[in-house]
Protein backbone atom coordinates (compact mmCIF):
# COMPACT_ATOMS: atom_id res chain seq x y z
CA UNK A 1 0.00 0.00 0.00
CA UNK A 2 2.76 2.40 0.63
CA UNK A 3 4.79 0.99 -2.34
CA UNK A 4 1.90 2.56 -4.35
CA UNK A 5 1.24 5.58 -2.73
CA UNK A 6 5.31 6.93 -3.20
CA UNK A 7 4.39 5.54 -7.14
CA UNK A 8 1.50 7.82 -7.53
CA UNK A 9 3.89 10.50 -5.57
CA UNK A 10 6.86 10.31 -7.92
CA UNK A 11 4.57 10.05 -11.15
CA UNK A 12 2.75 13.59 -10.01
CA UNK A 13 6.18 15.29 -9.46
CA UNK A 14 7.29 14.09 -13.12
CA UNK A 15 3.89 15.70 -14.04
CA UNK A 16 3.98 18.77 -12.45
CA UNK A 17 7.98 18.78 -13.65
CA UNK A 18 6.98 18.15 -17.41
CA UNK A 19 4.55 20.78 -17.21
CA UNK A 20 6.62 23.69 -15.93
CA UNK A 21 9.22 23.20 -18.49
CA UNK A 22 6.64 23.46 -21.32
CA UNK A 23 6.13 27.05 -20.26
CA UNK A 24 9.35 28.04 -20.27
CA UNK A 25 10.04 30.49 -22.81
CA UNK A 26 13.18 29.55 -25.34
CA UNK A 27 15.22 32.48 -26.12
CA UNK A 28 14.87 34.38 -29.29
CA UNK A 29 17.54 35.97 -31.48
CA UNK A 30 16.88 38.12 -34.99
CA UNK A 31 18.26 36.16 -37.29
CA UNK A 32 21.60 37.81 -38.84
CA UNK A 33 21.27 39.40 -42.34
CA UNK A 34 23.39 37.97 -45.27
CA UNK A 35 26.38 40.25 -45.65
CA UNK A 36 26.76 38.94 -49.18
CA UNK A 37 24.90 40.02 -52.31
CA UNK A 38 21.74 37.91 -52.69
CA UNK A 39 19.10 37.07 -55.54
CA UNK A 40 15.52 35.01 -55.99
CA UNK A 41 13.62 34.59 -59.00
CA UNK A 42 9.70 33.88 -59.48
CA UNK A 43 8.06 32.70 -62.56
CA UNK A 44 4.98 35.17 -63.41
CA UNK A 45 2.67 33.49 -66.03
CA UNK A 46 0.84 30.36 -65.59
CA UNK A 47 -0.07 27.45 -68.10
CA UNK A 48 1.84 25.95 -70.65
CA UNK A 49 4.46 27.70 -72.52
CA UNK A 50 3.27 28.23 -76.20
CA UNK A 51 5.76 29.10 -78.81
CA UNK A 52 4.87 32.48 -79.46
CA UNK A 53 4.29 33.44 -76.01
CA UNK A 54 5.86 35.02 -73.25
CA UNK A 55 7.21 33.16 -70.28
CA UNK A 56 7.31 36.34 -67.61
CA UNK A 57 9.82 36.25 -64.63
CA UNK A 58 10.77 38.56 -61.64
CA UNK A 59 14.24 38.58 -60.38
CA UNK A 60 15.13 40.15 -57.64
CA UNK A 61 18.37 41.02 -56.24
CA UNK A 62 20.31 42.92 -53.21
CA UNK A 63 23.25 43.50 -51.32
CA UNK A 64 23.58 45.95 -48.00
CA UNK A 65 24.54 49.46 -49.08
CA UNK A 66 27.34 49.17 -46.69
CA UNK A 67 28.93 46.89 -49.18
CA UNK A 68 28.34 48.10 -52.38
CA UNK A 69 25.65 48.70 -54.67
CA UNK A 70 24.28 47.06 -57.98
CA UNK A 71 26.31 46.87 -61.18
CA UNK A 72 24.45 44.84 -63.86
CA UNK A 73 21.92 42.09 -64.65
CA UNK A 74 21.79 39.54 -66.49
CA UNK A 75 19.62 36.55 -67.76
CA UNK A 76 20.73 33.78 -69.55
CA UNK A 77 18.38 31.43 -72.24
CA UNK A 78 19.63 27.79 -72.63
CA UNK A 79 17.79 28.47 -75.90
CA UNK A 80 18.28 32.22 -77.25
CA UNK A 81 14.63 34.03 -77.00
CA UNK A 82 12.26 35.03 -80.13
CA UNK A 83 12.43 38.67 -80.93
CA UNK A 84 10.85 40.36 -78.24
CA UNK A 85 12.78 39.29 -75.50
CA UNK A 86 13.86 41.57 -73.01
CA UNK A 87 14.20 43.03 -69.55
CA UNK A 88 12.55 45.93 -67.89
CA UNK A 89 15.27 48.40 -67.13
CA UNK A 90 12.95 49.44 -64.66
CA UNK A 91 12.64 47.94 -60.89
CA UNK A 92 8.90 48.19 -59.71
CA UNK A 93 7.26 48.16 -56.75
CA UNK A 94 3.04 48.80 -55.73
CA UNK A 95 1.93 51.62 -54.90
CA UNK A 96 -1.01 52.37 -52.46
CA UNK A 97 -3.82 52.32 -55.08
CA UNK A 98 -2.31 48.94 -56.15
CA UNK A 99 -0.36 49.79 -59.61
CA UNK A 100 2.62 48.49 -60.24
CA UNK A 101 5.01 52.14 -60.68
CA UNK A 102 8.16 51.36 -62.37
CA UNK A 103 11.45 53.49 -61.66
CA UNK A 104 14.29 53.16 -64.03
CA UNK A 105 17.11 51.77 -62.51
CA UNK A 106 19.34 50.94 -65.22
CA UNK A 107 20.18 51.39 -69.13
CA UNK A 108 17.54 49.66 -71.32
CA UNK A 109 18.43 46.04 -72.33
CA UNK A 110 20.38 44.74 -74.77
CA UNK A 111 19.82 41.00 -76.20
CA UNK A 112 23.03 39.40 -77.53
CA UNK A 113 22.29 35.46 -78.69
CA UNK A 114 20.89 34.03 -75.82
CA UNK A 115 22.10 36.58 -72.82
CA UNK A 116 20.13 39.42 -72.18
CA UNK A 117 22.05 42.09 -70.00
CA UNK A 118 20.53 45.53 -68.07
CA UNK A 119 23.35 47.55 -66.87
CA UNK A 120 23.01 49.97 -63.65
CA UNK A 121 23.20 53.62 -64.02
CA UNK A 122 22.01 54.65 -60.88
CA UNK A 123 23.36 53.65 -57.23
CA UNK A 124 20.86 50.83 -56.55
CA UNK A 125 21.58 48.37 -53.67
CA UNK A 126 17.91 46.58 -54.10
CA UNK A 127 16.06 45.97 -57.52
CA UNK A 128 13.83 43.25 -59.12
CA UNK A 129 13.92 43.16 -62.62
CA UNK A 130 11.61 41.68 -64.99
CA UNK A 131 12.62 39.58 -68.26
CA UNK A 132 9.91 38.41 -70.52
CA UNK A 133 11.41 35.85 -72.65
CA UNK A 134 9.64 35.12 -75.87
CA UNK A 135 9.57 31.35 -76.70
CA UNK A 136 11.08 31.15 -80.18
CA UNK A 137 9.86 28.08 -82.42
CA UNK A 138 13.85 26.47 -81.95
CA UNK A 139 12.20 25.85 -78.49
CA UNK A 140 9.23 23.74 -79.30
CA UNK A 141 8.83 20.07 -77.91
CA UNK A 142 11.72 21.10 -75.94
CA UNK A 143 12.52 22.39 -72.69
CA UNK A 144 14.41 25.94 -71.59
CA UNK A 145 16.07 27.06 -68.20
CA UNK A 146 16.94 30.67 -67.96
CA UNK A 147 19.89 31.43 -65.62
CA UNK A 148 20.05 35.03 -63.92
CA UNK A 149 22.93 36.54 -62.47
CA UNK A 150 23.35 39.73 -60.77
CA UNK A 151 26.88 41.51 -60.14
CA UNK A 152 28.16 43.98 -57.60
CA UNK A 153 30.59 46.58 -57.38
CA UNK A 154 32.40 44.44 -54.90
CA UNK A 155 32.91 42.11 -56.91
CA UNK A 156 30.59 39.67 -55.79
CA UNK A 157 28.36 37.50 -58.29
CA UNK A 158 25.18 35.50 -57.50
CA UNK A 159 23.50 33.20 -59.94
CA UNK A 160 19.44 31.63 -59.99
CA UNK A 161 19.04 28.76 -62.30
CA UNK A 162 14.78 29.00 -63.27
CA UNK A 163 13.50 25.70 -64.97
CA UNK A 164 13.63 23.73 -66.82
CA UNK A 165 9.69 24.62 -68.11
CA UNK A 166 8.69 22.25 -70.64
CA UNK A 167 7.89 24.48 -74.36
CA UNK A 168 4.77 22.79 -75.80
CA UNK A 169 4.51 21.38 -78.81
CA UNK A 170 1.09 22.52 -80.02
CA UNK A 171 0.08 26.07 -81.51
CA UNK A 172 -2.09 28.49 -80.92
CA UNK A 173 -4.24 30.86 -82.85
CA UNK A 174 -6.71 33.60 -81.64
CA UNK A 175 -9.80 35.53 -82.52
CA UNK A 176 -9.90 34.05 -86.60
CA UNK A 177 -13.80 35.53 -88.10
CA UNK A 178 -15.95 32.90 -89.77
CA UNK A 179 -19.25 34.13 -91.25
CA UNK A 180 -21.54 32.05 -93.47
CA UNK A 181 -21.30 32.25 -97.00
CA UNK A 182 -17.86 34.02 -96.94
CA UNK A 183 -14.65 33.02 -94.60
CA UNK A 184 -16.57 29.77 -94.00
CA UNK A 185 -13.69 27.02 -94.82
CA UNK A 186 -11.20 26.56 -92.19
CA UNK A 187 -7.93 24.56 -92.51
CA UNK A 188 -6.36 23.07 -89.20
CA UNK A 189 -3.27 21.93 -91.56
CA UNK A 190 -2.90 26.04 -92.45
CA UNK A 191 -4.43 27.52 -88.68
CA UNK A 192 -6.79 29.46 -91.48
CA UNK A 193 -10.10 30.51 -92.82
CA UNK A 194 -11.02 30.84 -96.71
CA UNK A 195 -13.35 31.35 -98.77
CA UNK A 196 -14.83 29.30 -101.57
CA UNK A 197 -12.58 30.65 -104.36
CA UNK A 198 -9.25 30.59 -101.61
CA UNK A 199 -11.07 27.24 -100.30
CA UNK A 200 -10.92 25.75 -103.86
CA UNK A 201 -7.15 26.87 -104.11
CA UNK A 202 -6.56 25.21 -100.77
CA UNK A 203 -9.02 22.00 -101.57
CA UNK A 204 -6.81 19.58 -99.76
CA UNK A 205 -6.42 20.99 -96.70
CA UNK A 206 -9.88 22.24 -95.94
CA UNK A 207 -11.02 20.46 -92.49
CA UNK A 208 -14.55 22.22 -91.49
CA UNK A 209 -17.09 24.25 -93.06
CA UNK A 210 -18.27 26.33 -90.92
CA UNK A 211 -22.03 27.26 -91.39
CA UNK A 212 -25.06 29.40 -89.23
CA UNK A 213 -28.86 28.20 -89.91
CA UNK A 214 -31.79 29.26 -88.34
CA UNK A 215 -34.51 26.47 -88.51
CA UNK A 216 -37.44 26.69 -86.92
CA UNK A 217 -38.16 22.97 -87.10
CA UNK A 218 -34.89 22.00 -85.50
CA UNK A 219 -32.09 24.17 -83.89
CA UNK A 220 -29.51 24.20 -86.26
CA UNK A 221 -27.65 27.58 -85.65
CA UNK A 222 -23.72 27.28 -85.54
CA UNK A 223 -21.88 24.56 -87.36
CA UNK A 224 -18.71 23.12 -87.79
CA UNK A 225 -19.49 20.47 -90.46
CA UNK A 226 -16.60 18.30 -92.35
CA UNK A 227 -17.19 19.02 -96.15
CA UNK A 228 -17.38 14.64 -96.91
CA UNK A 229 -20.54 15.01 -93.69
CA UNK A 230 -24.10 13.86 -95.14
CA UNK A 231 -25.15 16.42 -97.26
CA UNK A 232 -27.97 17.05 -94.68
CA UNK A 233 -25.80 18.54 -91.77
CA UNK A 234 -24.54 21.17 -94.81
CA UNK A 235 -27.78 22.54 -96.33
CA UNK A 236 -27.86 24.98 -99.04
CA UNK A 237 -24.00 24.50 -99.36
CA UNK A 238 -22.45 24.19 -102.13
CA UNK A 239 -18.82 22.93 -101.61
CA UNK A 240 -15.76 24.55 -103.91
CA UNK A 241 -14.27 22.34 -106.24
CA UNK A 242 -11.73 19.49 -104.71
CA UNK A 243 -12.97 20.39 -100.79
CA UNK A 244 -14.21 16.77 -100.00
CA UNK A 245 -12.13 15.55 -96.52
CA UNK A 246 -13.68 14.44 -92.99
CA UNK A 247 -13.10 14.95 -89.50
CA UNK A 248 -13.72 13.70 -86.51
CA UNK A 249 -15.58 16.19 -84.07
CA UNK A 250 -16.49 15.91 -80.64
CA UNK A 251 -18.87 18.81 -79.01
CA UNK A 252 -17.91 20.53 -75.37
CA UNK A 253 -18.93 23.25 -73.78
CA UNK A 254 -17.74 25.74 -71.06
CA UNK A 255 -14.20 24.18 -71.68
CA UNK A 256 -12.89 28.04 -71.78
CA UNK A 257 -9.33 27.60 -72.32
CA UNK A 258 -7.48 30.46 -70.66
CA UNK A 259 -5.07 30.80 -73.86
CA UNK A 260 -7.71 30.75 -76.20
CA UNK A 261 -10.47 32.99 -73.86
CA UNK A 262 -8.07 35.06 -71.80
CA UNK A 263 -11.22 37.54 -70.74
CA UNK A 264 -13.36 34.64 -69.95
CA UNK A 265 -14.33 35.01 -66.03
CA UNK A 266 -13.92 31.38 -65.73
CA UNK A 267 -11.21 30.72 -67.89
CA UNK A 268 -9.03 28.83 -65.28
CA UNK A 269 -8.36 26.12 -67.36
CA UNK A 270 -5.13 25.53 -69.49
CA UNK A 271 -5.63 22.58 -72.66
CA UNK A 272 -2.06 21.43 -73.43
CA UNK A 273 0.31 18.74 -75.43
CA UNK A 274 -1.36 16.02 -73.04
CA UNK A 275 -4.85 16.82 -73.97
CA UNK A 276 -4.33 16.30 -77.81
CA UNK A 277 -2.61 13.16 -76.91
CA UNK A 278 -5.13 11.50 -75.10
CA UNK A 279 -8.76 12.41 -76.26
CA UNK A 280 -9.89 9.23 -77.92
CA UNK A 281 -11.72 10.72 -81.16
CA UNK A 282 -12.26 7.61 -82.86
CA UNK A 283 -15.66 7.46 -81.83
CA UNK A 284 -16.82 10.52 -83.43
CA UNK A 285 -18.69 11.91 -85.75
CA UNK A 286 -17.82 14.28 -89.02
CA UNK A 287 -20.14 17.32 -87.86
CA UNK A 288 -21.32 19.38 -84.92
CA UNK A 289 -24.43 21.71 -84.80
CA UNK A 290 -25.90 23.89 -82.28
CA UNK A 291 -23.01 25.74 -81.45
CA UNK A 292 -22.81 28.90 -79.19
CA UNK A 293 -21.08 30.82 -77.37
CA UNK A 294 -18.25 29.20 -74.91
CA UNK A 295 -18.81 26.07 -76.84
CA UNK A 296 -15.76 24.03 -77.98
CA UNK A 297 -14.46 21.39 -80.71
CA UNK A 298 -12.28 18.74 -80.42
CA UNK A 299 -11.31 17.86 -84.22
CA UNK A 300 -8.90 15.27 -85.59
CA UNK A 301 -8.26 15.56 -89.03
CA UNK A 302 -8.84 13.00 -91.75
CA UNK A 303 -5.31 11.96 -92.28
CA UNK A 304 -4.52 11.66 -88.42
CA UNK A 305 -2.07 14.84 -89.01
CA UNK A 306 -3.26 17.17 -86.08
CA UNK A 307 -5.60 17.49 -83.16
CA UNK A 308 -7.12 20.75 -82.49
CA UNK A 309 -9.45 22.38 -79.74
CA UNK A 310 -11.57 24.86 -81.08
CA UNK A 311 -13.26 27.95 -78.86
CA UNK A 312 -16.24 29.77 -79.89
CA UNK A 313 -15.50 33.02 -78.15
CA UNK A 314 -18.14 34.83 -79.67
CA UNK A 315 -21.13 34.68 -82.15
CA UNK A 316 -23.59 36.63 -84.25
CA UNK A 317 -26.06 35.83 -86.32
CA UNK A 318 -24.33 33.91 -89.43
CA UNK A 319 -20.76 35.10 -88.29
CA UNK A 320 -18.69 33.65 -85.02
CA UNK A 321 -14.81 34.50 -83.37
CA UNK A 322 -13.12 31.28 -82.88
CA UNK A 323 -9.69 30.73 -81.70
CA UNK A 324 -7.81 27.41 -82.02
CA UNK A 325 -5.34 25.10 -80.48
CA UNK A 326 -3.71 22.77 -82.42
CA UNK A 327 -1.54 19.72 -81.86
CA UNK A 328 0.33 17.79 -84.37
CA UNK A 329 0.23 14.27 -83.96
CA UNK A 330 2.80 13.11 -86.86
CA UNK B 1 -16.53 -18.14 -0.41
CA UNK B 2 -15.73 -14.71 -1.61
CA UNK B 3 -13.30 -16.04 -3.60
CA UNK B 4 -15.06 -18.23 -5.53
CA UNK B 5 -17.61 -14.89 -5.87
CA UNK B 6 -15.32 -12.86 -7.03
CA UNK B 7 -14.32 -16.00 -10.04
CA UNK B 8 -17.95 -16.10 -10.66
CA UNK B 9 -18.34 -11.98 -11.47
CA UNK B 10 -15.07 -12.39 -13.49
CA UNK B 11 -16.37 -14.82 -15.47
CA UNK B 12 -19.74 -13.22 -15.76
CA UNK B 13 -17.74 -10.12 -16.52
CA UNK B 14 -16.37 -12.15 -19.80
CA UNK B 15 -19.49 -13.52 -21.08
CA UNK B 16 -21.14 -9.93 -20.96
CA UNK B 17 -17.50 -8.76 -22.97
CA UNK B 18 -18.14 -11.48 -25.58
CA UNK B 19 -21.51 -10.97 -25.95
CA UNK B 20 -21.49 -7.43 -26.82
CA UNK B 21 -18.68 -8.08 -29.31
CA UNK B 22 -20.90 -10.78 -30.92
CA UNK B 23 -23.66 -8.24 -31.16
CA UNK B 24 -21.66 -5.83 -32.26
CA UNK B 25 -20.42 -7.81 -35.70
CA UNK B 26 -24.06 -9.28 -36.64
CA UNK B 27 -25.23 -7.37 -40.00
CA UNK B 28 -28.86 -6.49 -39.54
CA UNK B 29 -29.38 -4.82 -42.82
CA UNK B 30 -28.43 -7.03 -46.19
CA UNK B 31 -26.69 -5.06 -48.91
CA UNK B 32 -25.72 -6.22 -52.37
CA UNK B 33 -22.67 -6.80 -54.17
CA UNK B 34 -22.56 -3.27 -54.78
CA UNK B 35 -22.78 -2.59 -51.49
CA UNK B 36 -26.08 -1.10 -51.33
CA UNK B 37 -28.88 -1.49 -48.83
CA UNK B 38 -31.33 -4.50 -49.61
CA UNK B 39 -35.00 -3.06 -48.25
CA UNK B 40 -38.15 -4.37 -48.30
CA UNK B 41 -39.45 -1.65 -50.97
CA UNK B 42 -41.41 -3.41 -54.16
CA UNK B 43 -41.55 -0.44 -56.11
CA UNK B 44 -39.62 -0.81 -59.63
CA UNK B 45 -39.72 2.01 -62.01
CA UNK B 46 -38.23 4.67 -63.81
CA UNK B 47 -39.63 8.25 -62.52
CA UNK B 48 -37.32 10.03 -65.14
CA UNK B 49 -35.13 9.73 -67.96
CA UNK B 50 -32.34 12.52 -69.15
CA UNK B 51 -30.21 12.39 -71.87
CA UNK B 52 -26.99 14.41 -72.53
CA UNK B 53 -24.74 15.24 -75.59
CA UNK B 54 -20.47 14.95 -75.11
CA UNK B 55 -20.83 18.91 -73.83
CA UNK B 56 -23.26 17.83 -70.94
CA UNK B 57 -26.39 19.61 -72.41
CA UNK B 58 -29.45 17.53 -72.52
CA UNK B 59 -30.34 16.36 -76.30
CA UNK B 60 -33.79 15.91 -75.29
CA UNK B 61 -36.97 17.76 -77.07
CA UNK B 62 -39.69 17.59 -74.88
CA UNK B 63 -39.59 15.52 -71.85
CA UNK B 64 -39.43 12.10 -71.75
CA UNK B 65 -42.22 9.82 -72.02
CA UNK B 66 -42.48 6.48 -69.43
CA UNK B 67 -44.90 4.60 -69.76
CA UNK B 68 -44.59 1.64 -66.70
CA UNK B 69 -46.75 -0.88 -68.25
CA UNK B 70 -45.52 -1.36 -71.49
CA UNK B 71 -41.70 -0.48 -69.59
CA UNK B 72 -41.00 2.02 -72.51
CA UNK B 73 -38.97 4.97 -72.31
CA UNK B 74 -39.44 7.23 -75.64
CA UNK B 75 -37.75 10.30 -76.07
CA UNK B 76 -37.00 12.68 -79.14
CA UNK B 77 -33.26 14.50 -79.47
CA UNK B 78 -32.65 17.17 -81.74
CA UNK B 79 -31.72 17.24 -85.49
CA UNK B 80 -27.95 16.21 -85.36
CA UNK B 81 -27.39 14.64 -81.97
CA UNK B 82 -24.29 11.91 -81.89
CA UNK B 83 -26.07 9.10 -80.92
CA UNK B 84 -23.10 6.94 -80.58
CA UNK B 85 -21.96 9.32 -77.70
CA UNK B 86 -24.71 10.60 -74.76
CA UNK B 87 -24.92 9.73 -71.41
CA UNK B 88 -28.45 8.43 -70.38
CA UNK B 89 -29.67 9.42 -66.65
CA UNK B 90 -32.39 7.70 -65.12
CA UNK B 91 -34.13 8.64 -62.25
CA UNK B 92 -35.68 5.27 -60.21
CA UNK B 93 -38.22 5.13 -57.13
CA UNK B 94 -36.64 4.90 -53.91
CA UNK B 95 -33.99 2.10 -53.35
CA UNK B 96 -34.29 0.27 -56.84
CA UNK B 97 -30.96 -0.23 -59.03
CA UNK B 98 -30.40 -0.52 -62.64
CA UNK B 99 -28.75 -3.21 -64.40
CA UNK B 100 -26.51 -3.09 -66.23
CA UNK B 101 -25.50 0.31 -64.58
CA UNK B 102 -24.80 3.20 -66.64
CA UNK B 103 -21.02 3.96 -66.45
CA UNK B 104 -20.60 6.59 -69.09
CA UNK B 105 -20.67 7.13 -73.02
CA UNK B 106 -23.47 5.49 -74.57
CA UNK B 107 -24.72 3.97 -77.82
CA UNK B 108 -27.83 4.67 -79.50
CA UNK B 109 -27.10 4.57 -82.85
CA UNK B 110 -29.35 1.56 -83.68
CA UNK B 111 -32.52 2.67 -83.55
CA UNK B 112 -33.87 -0.52 -84.59
CA UNK B 113 -33.09 -2.56 -81.51
CA UNK B 114 -33.39 0.14 -78.53
CA UNK B 115 -31.38 -0.28 -75.44
CA UNK B 116 -32.34 -2.10 -72.64
CA UNK B 117 -32.23 -1.48 -68.88
CA UNK B 118 -33.40 -3.69 -66.05
CA UNK B 119 -34.81 -2.12 -62.91
CA UNK B 120 -34.75 -3.79 -59.60
CA UNK B 121 -36.99 -3.45 -56.62
CA UNK B 122 -35.28 -2.07 -53.28
CA UNK B 123 -36.22 -5.58 -52.29
CA UNK B 124 -34.24 -7.15 -55.42
CA UNK B 125 -36.94 -9.84 -56.07
CA UNK B 126 -38.88 -7.56 -58.92
CA UNK B 127 -37.08 -6.96 -62.33
CA UNK B 128 -38.92 -4.67 -64.56
CA UNK B 129 -36.85 -4.04 -68.43
CA UNK B 130 -37.42 -0.80 -69.88
CA UNK B 131 -36.77 -0.09 -73.50
CA UNK B 132 -35.67 3.19 -74.62
CA UNK B 133 -36.59 4.45 -77.51
CA UNK B 134 -35.07 7.01 -79.52
CA UNK B 135 -36.43 9.30 -81.95
CA UNK B 136 -34.93 12.10 -84.11
CA UNK B 137 -36.18 15.74 -84.29
CA UNK B 138 -36.02 16.49 -87.91
CA UNK B 139 -34.34 19.17 -89.68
Amino acid sequence: MRHQNISFLVLLLAAVALSGTSCKKSGYALPTPSDKLQNQAIKRTLGPNIVGQQIEFAYAMAILPSKGKLVSCAAVASIAGGPGTYMENRSFYTAQNGADVGVPVGTPAVTKDATTTVTYNHDTSAATLRYYYVIPEAARGKTVTITFTATSSDGESISTVMGPYTIAKMDMKLNMKVSDGNLMYISIGDTAVYNATDAAAHAASIDLVYLYRNITTSAFNHALVAPAADPQYLPGVTLPTGVNRTAKLLKTFNLNDHNLAPNEQYGGIFIDDIDFQTIDLSNSPNYTINLKQDAGVWVETADGKYRAYIFFNAVATGTATISMKRYALK
Amino acid sequence: MEIKFKKMNKIVFIIIVLASGWAACKKNTPVDGNGLLITTRRECSVSSFELQGTDFVSVRVGTAVIDTTAQTIKVTVQFGTDLKNLYPQFTLTQDCILDPKVTGLTDFSDLANPRKWTVVSGDRKIKKTYSVIITVQPR
